[in-house]
């Protein structure tokens, strides 16, 4: 009934994209961690956006918000901006609420968040 | 005008172990599947009974399996009420909660980045109470299965 949250990485020009998948809670902190160290680490330049992508998530509880938080801080503290994409509306409102989306810059889907940032509007 | 008596939907206990909120709000969902609660409206109670559980088995019974976590799910009229009562007793460590969130705080390193569990309680249900009785402590979770009350924000 439960699944471990699990993170693929990969880097585009100027981004490096975390899929993640299962759950977001406590036991996330270590895979959240790597994945986002090693997506910030692969690109061929330094990566100045980070995308969280949550299509494959199907759950997140406080806990996982706070690790949010952390990504989110040490992001910022690196000069790096986060967006996030996938996230259902019930998801999208626990953003909306706990004002993670005045610093989390939200896309529908993880196509629409790569063409953004890849062919951004002129 | 008839008044209709409060119906239990459901009562059930789990084991204090980490991860038996996702139990607890696959239990409660089923209960309440056939009561009218729109989608969105069953997500906020979903996420709501999950924290409070997770309180309950983390604060209130210190994780120890063999102290059980009741739930009981009750509608009253256009209200589902549950209930999930611990043995933390009255000094609680969901005091520890008490200060409001605040993000960015958080991100300056002001503020831990946990503490959201009761927050997001208050703001996915129409109420929240918390009563004790000697040793019992219960969270109180109320949805009114037509109400509006957050819904705008969708």
């Amino acid at each position: 009934m439960t699944s471990a949250c699990e993170a693929t990485t990969r880097a585009l020009p100027g981004a490096a994209v975390i899929e993640l998948s299962g759950e977001v809670d406590g036991s996330a902190a270590a895979v959240l961690t790597d994945a986002y160290e090693r997506a910030v680490a692969a690109g061929p330049d330094n990566q100045d956006t980070v995308v969280l992508d949550f299509a494959a998530v199907d759950y997140i509880n406080s806990t996982g918000i706070a690790l949010i938080v952390s990504v989110l801080a040490r992001a910022r503290a690196e000069r790096r901006k986060v967006v996030a994409s996938g996230l259902s509306p019930h998801y999208r409102e626990i953003f909306d609420i706990t004002r993670l989306s005045d610093f989390i810059e939200l896309f529908p889907d993880l196509d629409r968040a790569v063409s953004e940032l890849t062919h951004p509007a002129a | 005008m008839t008044q209709v008596a409060p119906r239990r939907l459901d009562t059930f206990t789990l084991a204090s172990e980490p991860g038996n909120e996702r139990l607890a709000l696959a239990r409660v969902a089923g209960s309440v599947q056939d009561i009218g609660l729109s989608d969105a409206r069953l997500e906020r109670l979903k996420t709501a009974v999950a924290e409070a559980t997770m309180n309950a088995i983390e604060h209130g019974n210190g994780n120890r399996p063999e102290i059980p976590v009741e739930v009981a799910v009750t509608q009253d009229g256009d209200e589902i009420i549950v209930a999930i009562t611990d043995q933390g007793g009255e000094v609680h460590p969901e005091a520890d909660e008490q200060e409001e969130p605040d993000l960015i705080r958080k991100l300056d390193g002001d503020q831990s980045p946990r503490g959201w569990g009761l927050f997001l309680i208050r703001n996915m249900v129409d109420a929240m109470d918390i009563t004790t009785d000697g040793q019992r402590h219960t969270i109180w979770l109320t949805m009114r299965t037509g109400g509006a009350a957050h819904d705008e924000r969708m």
